[in-house]
């Protein structure tokens, strides 16, 4: 039987497929096309599993630089810098005592470009703090937690604190002295509730410290136990924690209604100059955003035409991005100007004097100089507590979506500054010049230090004051704002101090040049 | 909505440019690369590769062989850079054994500063190029060095009996015929370690008896037992580092041993100095301290001035010459002994731990500069220094002559409670047999021969209570109130008056003790009348009474 002969040429079918096939791969890959008009740009963004997280249409607001200055990005992309060069990392890793610092050692020294991605990997992590907090201000200035916003702000919250668990777990792995007392003084603080149990005289019947300690350490000292738990902390549970809660977060930004912005926002954008921009609609409108009164409450889109706002593709993406890149800038410059800190292998025998924990906790650590629990674990309680009731305590609307907006406004937050910065430079001047009541008083019962100590009396004075600020200007947001800048000068001064003038024994020093030579 | 655009243009062509300019300075600005480059094997110009040298058993990694590549394994013949140069020949090849178990600094690091050490981190500096003999230590300990008296005898009598003529030593020496090969005898460098022949002198006379003409008949005269024991000492410390051994021998005239201990022995005033090679420069305050940050000028101004450099110090400054000072430097930098696997455990440090050897030698002269000359000075003189108890002069021919056995005997081995003079039988302090010979050293410091005490160490018999009155008029302007000591030393100390007989106690209150404030009370002197044998024994009897008190 001999074969019919095939009515086409497969054989040039399959060379015109064989270049066709880039095309195609890129025409499935995107599936809508080149987003070249409105509809297309649109399914570009739904239609892509990482996109879709995205409204499709952007206002304009939302892309103007005052609105966010793209904090919350920059967090974003300092964690996926960190996430990046941390896997890269746990390539040479080894999470044991001494072949830890080795590890560091052969990362900076030997490895391909691994001084450089450790470096980064460091001031991503320094960045990202310093981002997470202003990102945090931002949305406070701007009553960006007010409703419907509010489990956002919670959310928010907590992702401060894993970013800062993150950053502390890294703190212990390289295994130098810096990490190790460090961590040391971390656990003591974990163990501060003691210094209340104690009192009580409870300590052997309940003692949730010694508990606190034991579950961080894994053991009685810092040592390997500790180094395994820090590594898996800081590796795996930490940052799924961060990754669910970044999910919630950007998940929640898009169901609350995007950015936020003032009511009069596209007022105000009417009277600027406009910008060129893409064509609102290509094609014959559909209506189709009517889709999205599913959504409850006062969206963006619900009941609106799509005026004043842009196509997420290419402009939302651009800003993205472009955020993204300055972040990503910022690491590699300091990291090519700035080694990460590797000190003397850790040594148990040898303490340092001062031993200091990372920038951010020596705020809490210049108050836990008098008192261990409330400074690292009493305050920073009731400054959380706080932070997270503000949104339900704030009930009001008046500018919202504005800097410094509501009762109050910039006037307020000026004189709030001054006021927050003033008390604790005073206070810290009087307990540095003439001590405290350790100092007057050696016997006195600690309990008495506990309860009164520059780092209570500071709260109290931030309190008094903020209630001060509702009463003058019969608002909550006016108290709030009052506190909150209080809160960030405290946070401020009490951080500068501890990190340039607290030397041995957390003595105040001009200079570390003035540190007695041992 | 355009500056969106540029922001993210012009930001990624900066993370570019400045990720390349990385990627440039990493491969090719190097300090390593750019000396790999111009360096030249036997087939031309060399891989451009990080080295390294990598011992587990000795746990180095070392990359010092980076940059200095020809003292890499099989890489000796590299030339072509100011630092391609091969080691000198060692014994222990540094292709195997790395860089950093001799020389210290940090092998992991590829950078000068860094792997010399010169860094704020690195607790563990290169040693200095005039003191690598120091790094020896980390592995090694000489056994058996006499102090520097005898250590200086015995070098001198190997040059002075001309051994040098046919044997090499430390690359010295042997060069009697060149013309032939040189050597004769065999290289005696390291005749300590690997021990020699204890039958050499009958051999050499034998021989030279044999011999008809040549070296044997022309080169070789008996010695003399005296000058053999000398040589015995020399040839016991021959180690091929004659600079860390005669370091050694002044760090064992010096006393330190007295109050720190190496390696488990000795006294426990002052620090344990097992590790003190080790000292991190960033943790001692530099001060004080004339010349560079480097912790060989800290131990040098620390051994001149002791409290001017550690606040506090309790120790007494060396009294030693700049040489000496700089050999005790020397060798507390070699003091840096690390635990070791037992393939590299070299034979000196099993004699010392298994075998129990000394470090130090076993006569009376070492053993006292080793752990007495320290307070009591090296003549035993004693000695008095501001700020510090006095120590006695135990040289003192009046107490030699007096002092019975058993008050030598008892003092060495229990100490003097209460005071610095430490109790020496012990685990960690010196044997029975040593002690013997150390109290037969201080027997003969004074020239006298000990007065023979034919009566019991109890004979005293006088009056208690008119021995306290005249105590009290007499001695406790110097003793103190109840023999507490004053001025001059307490009296009511347990061990002294068990061990001192009657008559050393009278005979040294009437004769007095020459060269001290304590005059002889049988004697009137301007400021008292002299008081009768009978009321010295009763002063005697008075300090019984102290015995029965405790």
């Amino acid at each position: 039987m001999t074969p019919a002969v095939p009515e086409k040429d497969a054989l040039r079918e399959f060379a015109d497929n064989l270049k066709a096939a880039p095309r195609r791969v890129l025409e499935t890959a995107f599936r809508s096309g080149p987003p070249t008009t409105d509809r297309t740009r649109s399914t570009f963004v739904f239609g892509n599993v990482f996109l879709h997280l995205h409204a499709v249409r952007t206002h304009r607001w939302s892309l103007k630089w005052s609105t966010t200055m793209g904090l919350g990005i920059m967090s974003v992309s300092a964690f996926l810098i960190t996430l990046v060069t941390g896997v890269l990392l746990m390539f040479y890793y080894k999470p044991y005592p001494e072949a830890a610092y080795q590890s560091i050692k052969d990362i900076h020294f030997v490895v391909p470009t691994g001084r450089l991605i450790r470096n980064i990997h460091r001031w991503a992590a320094n960045l990202m703090v310093v981002a997470v907090i202003l990102h945090m201000a931002r949305a406070f200035y701007t009553a960006a937690y007010r409703r419907p916003r509010e489990y956002n702000w919670l959310i928010g919250m907590g992702l401060l604190v894993v970013t800062l668990g993150l950053s502390f777990t890294g703190y212990l792995l390289p295994w130098d002295q810096l990490a190790y007392w460090a961590i040391t003084i971390g656990a003591n603080i974990a163990q501060s509730p003691r210094e209340v149990t104690d009192a009580l005289g409870i300590t052997n019947y309940f003692d949730p410290g010694g508990l606190q300690r034991l579950i961080l350490l894994g053991s009685d000292q810092v040592g390997a136990e500790a180094l395994i738990r820090f590594y898996l902390l800081h590796v795996m549970l930490l940052p799924l924690a961060l990754a669910a809660l970044m999910g919630v977060h950007f998940w929640r930004i898009r169901k609350d209604g995007g950015m936020v912005r003032p009511a009069d926002a596209d007022e105000q954008l009417a009277r600027q100059r406009h910008e060129e921009t893409y064509p609102v609609f290509t094609e014959a409108p559909a209506k189709t955003y009517h889709l999205a009164a599913i959504v409850r409450g006062r969206t963006a889109n619900v009941g609106r035409g799509p005026e004043n706002t842009v196509p997420s593709m290419p402009h939302l993406f651009y800003a993205e991005l472009g955020v993204m890149m300055v972040t990503l800038l910022a690491c590699v410059a300091m990291s090519l100007v700035s080694d990460a800190p590797l000190k003397e292998l850790a040594n148990p025998s040898v303490p340092e004097n001062p031993a200091k924990a990372p920038w951010y906790f020596l705020g809490l650590q210049e108050m836990v100089a008098f008192s261990a629990f409330m400074g690292g674990i009493g305050i920073p309680s009731v400054v959380l507590i706080g932070l997270g009731l503000i949104p339900y305590l704030d009930r009001e609307t008046e500018g919202t979506g504005k800097w410094f907006g509501g009762p109050g406004g910039w006037p307020l937050v000026r004189l709030s500054a001054v006021f927050g910065l003033c008390v604790p430079i005073l206070l810290e001047s009087f307990a540095i010049r003439f001590g405290w009541l350790r100092e007057w008083f050696p016997n006195i019962p600690q309990p008495i230090v506990t309860a009164i100590n520059p780092g209570t009396l500071l709260t109290l004075v931030y309190a008094m004051y903020s209630l001060w600020c509702i009463k003058r200007y019969g608002s909550v947001r006016a108290g709030a704002l009052g506190l909150f800048t209080c809160f960030l000068g405290g946070f401020l001064v009490l951080t500068i101090i501890g990190t340039y003038f607290r030397g041995p024994n957390w003595v105040f020093y001009w200079s570390p040049a003035d540190w007695p030579k041992h | 909505m355009k500056r969106n655009k540029y922001l993210l243009l012009g930001s990624s062509l900066a993370v570019f440019l400045l990720l390349a300019g990385a990627a440039v300075e990493e491969n090719y600005f190097k300090e390593w690369r750019r000396i790999q480059a111009a360096g030249r094997g036997d087939e031309g110009p060399i891989t451009v590769q990080l080295r390294q040298v990598v011992n587990t058993n000795l746990g180095v990694a070392d990359r010092c062989v980076s940059c200095h590549v020809s003292m890499g394994p099989g890489e000796q013949s590299v030339r072509g850079a100011a630092v391609l140069v091969p080691h000198k020949a060692v014994v222990h090849d540094p292709a195997e054994y790395g860089c950093t178990v001799c020389h210290g600094g940090q092998g992991q690091a590829t950078e000068k500063a860094d792997a010399h050490g010169d860094v704020h981190f690195w607790p563990e500096p290169m040693l200095h190029k005039e003191m690598s003999y120091a790094g020896c230590g980390t592995c090694h300990v000489a056994l058996h060095v006499p102090e520097q008296e005898q250590m200086r005898a015995a070098t001198l009598a190997f040059e002075r009996l001309d051994c040098y003529a046919c044997h090499r030593l430390d690359g010295k020496g042997g060069t009697l015929r060149p013309d032939q090969g040189g050597m004769e005898g065999p290289d005696l460098s390291r005749a300590g370690m690997n021990r020699y022949d204890a039958e050499w002198h009958a051999k050499h006379e034998a021989k030279a008896g044999a011999a008809a003409s040549g070296a044997w008949k022309t080169a070789f005269q008996p010695v003399s037992a005296e000058d053999q024991a000398l040589l015995a000492v020399f040839l016991g410390t021959r180690v091929a580092a004659p600079k860390l051994v005669a370091a050694k021998s002044v760090f064992l005239s010096a006393g330190c041993l007295g109050c720190h201990k190496v390696s488990g022995v000795g006294g426990d005033d002052g620090p344990d100095l097992s590790s003190a090679g080790f000292k991190d420069p960033g943790q001692v305050s530099f001060e004080h301290v004339p010349g560079k940050g480097e912790m060989r000028n800290w131990m040098a101004e620390h051994f001149r001035a002791p409290a001017s450099v550690v606040v506090g110090s309790q120790m007494p400054p060396a009294p030693l010459a700049e040489a000496e000072i700089e050999q005790l430097t020397f060798f507390t930098l070699s003091l840096r002994r690390k635990e070791l696997r037992d393939v590299y455990l070299p034979k000196d440090r099993i004699r010392a731990a298994k075998f129990r050897e000394r470090e130090f030698a076993a006569d009376g002269q070492t053993l006292f500069g080793a752990f007495c000359a320290g307070c009591h000075g090296q003549d035993g003189l004693g000695r008095r220094l501001p700020g510090l108890v006095s120590f006695p002069s135990i040289a003192n021919p009046d107490f030699l002559a007096l002092a019975p056995e058993a008050l030598l005997k008892a003092t060495m081995e229990r100490g003097r409670p209460g005071r610095r003079m430490p109790g020496w039988l012990r685990d960690d302090g010196l044997r029975p047999e040593e002690l013997k010979t150390l109290a037969a050293y201080v027997r003969s410091l004074a020239g006298v021969t000990a007065e023979t005490d034919t009566r019991p160490a109890r004979w005293v018999a006088g009056d208690a209570a008119q021995g306290k009155r005249i105590f009290e008029s007499t001695c406790s302007g110097c003793h103190g109130k109840q023999g507490k000591g004053g001025e001059g030393p307490a009296l009511n100390n347990k061990v002294l008056l068990e061990s001192a007989t009657d008559t050393y106690l009278v005979e040294t209150v009437s004769r007095g003790r020459r060269g001290t404030a304590m005059a002889g009370f049988l004697e009137p002197s301007p400021v008292r009348p002299a008081l009768a044998r009978a009321d010295i024994e009763s002063a005697v009897a008075y300090l019984r009474t102290f015995e029965g008190g405790k």
